[in-house]
């Protein structure tokens, strides 16, 4: 099972985007290794009960965007040299984040310069308990 | 080439009308999932699909060949599952298989048993003495060792546990996996159904009032919240709403028209939107059963 990898059948993205992006976001962040092996298809459909064809649809597109190698006869592993996270996902990754918390804020009746302390704390205490920084 | 074509498919009991000019099709390889509340004509559409009841008007083609006409020749490359699945309680699973067995042209009996062996259900125990889910998972075996083209699944989940579902589901992705099998099934269990199904049909007062693809559906439902009096209210009628709730000082909507390239209704401080699972634009479209 590849590890955070999960379906939100509310997401409106389409189930395999939903693991083309999910697979990519792990790749890009470090929590599956470069080289390592993925699920095959039909364990990682088995595993979130979805249709294999969403499976190998994303797999396909993962492997056409060069995250995935498909070694023959062997399984599916992650590239070595994968390609990071494209800026358009990463931008709105990040935008849906800050949205959240500015809402959060908002409605706590919290006024942005205070907003800001926290995430700064955050930020920094994060580094220190050595995430990425 | 579509597996299951149902052309203009109606049913009457004496005066009732239990279905009403039904068309839809299944081609090769697709996952089709039929909803509808009870009573909505569901069973008698089964019932025409399998050949057992002979339609008022309109007919149904399994692989090409009429089913009314020619069950027995169109059956024979058809799985099929029926809801709280039945055999005589005295047999045990070998002995069903064995039965089952000379009456198609392909019979896959060691897959039968390695299926039964991953469940862990015994292939030597009565199966009048099983439990519910063994006895789901017995039938969707037998439908499956003769490695049919299609797949027709009866609600095959009704009245099981949780784990005894997953179980059914699971066999039924492996083989997916393994032959991409045709399956056109009912289901109560909408976010089972959800993962799998490629398309869905909603059937209600025996119309189908929907057949669409899942992911095109779930791209133009969405539900959105507003305050009553402002400009989302009087634009709401753009959005093509299936269901409006007063929510406290609020108006709640399910619309069917939204693009989110073009959002009539744009979201922002006084306008929430969210996207919806199948089981929730079912119950906006169909009603609550309760």
């Amino acid at each position: 099972m590849i590890p955070s990898l999960h379906i939100e059948p509310a997401d409106p993205r389409p189930i395999w985007r939903q693991i083309e992006e999910g697979i990519q976001h792990l790749v890009a962040s470090g929590a599956i290794a470069a080289g390592a092996a993925v699920p095959s298809v039909r364990d990682l459909a088995r595993e979130l009960q979805i249709n294999p064809a969403t499976v190998s649809k994303a797999y396909q597109r993962l492997t056409d965007a060069g995250v995935l190698l498909v070694k023959r006869g062997d399984g599916t592993y992650v590239a070595d040299t994968p390609p990071e996270l494209p800026r358009e996902i990463r931008t709105r990754k990040l935008r849906d984040g800050a949205v959240r918390y500015a809402g959060l804020a908002v409605t706590l009746g919290v006024p942005e310069e205070e907003a800001v302390v926290f995430l700064r704390d955050a930020w920094k205490s994060l580094k220190e308990e050595g995430g990425p920084g | 080439m579509s597996l299951i074509q149902v052309e203009g498919l109606t049913v009457r009991y004496g005066r009732r009308t239990a279905l009403d000019g039904v068309s839809f099709e299944v081609p090769d390889g697709g996952v089709y999932a039929l909803l509808g509340r009870n009573g909505a004509g569901k069973s008698s559409l089964v019932r025409c699909l399998l050949g057992e009841q002979r339609p008022a008007a309109g007919r149904t083609m399994l692989l090409g060949r009429e089913a009314w006409r020619e069950r027995a020749r169109a059956l024979t490359e058809v799985g099929v599952v029926h809801e709280s699945p039945d055999a005589p309680p005295a047999m045990t699973a070998r002995q069903l298989s064995r039965f089952c067995a000379p009456l198609y042209p392909r019979w896959d009996g060691d897959g039968f048993s390695a299926r039964l062996r991953r469940f862990g259900i015994p292939e030597n125990v009565a199966f009048g003495k099983l439990s519910r889910g063994q006895r789901a998972q017995v039938a969707l075996g037998l439908a499956l060792a003769p490695e049919p083209r299609l797949l027709v699944l009866d609600d095959p989940t009704l009245g099981l546990d949780p784990v005894a579902r997953r179980a059914v589901f699971e066999e039924l992705i492996g083989d997916l996996a393994d032959r991409g099998t045709t399956v056109f099934l009912t289901s109560h269990d909408l976010g089972g159904v959800e993962g799998i199904a490629g398309r869905a049909g909603i059937l209600q007062d025996g119309r189908l009032v929907l057949d669409e693809e899942i992911e095109t559906l779930k791209r133009r439902f969405r539900r959105v919240s507003f305050a009553p009096g402002g400009e989302a209210a009087a634009r709401l009628a753009e959005l093509v709403p299936v269901a409006v709730a007063s929510r406290g000082w609020r108006v709640e909507a399910v619309v069917s028209g939204w693009d989110d390239d073009h959002p009539a209704v744009p979201p922002g401080a006084t306008v929430e939107v969210s996207a919806l699972t199948l089981e929730e634009i079912f119950l906006a479209l169909v009603g609550d059963p309760q």
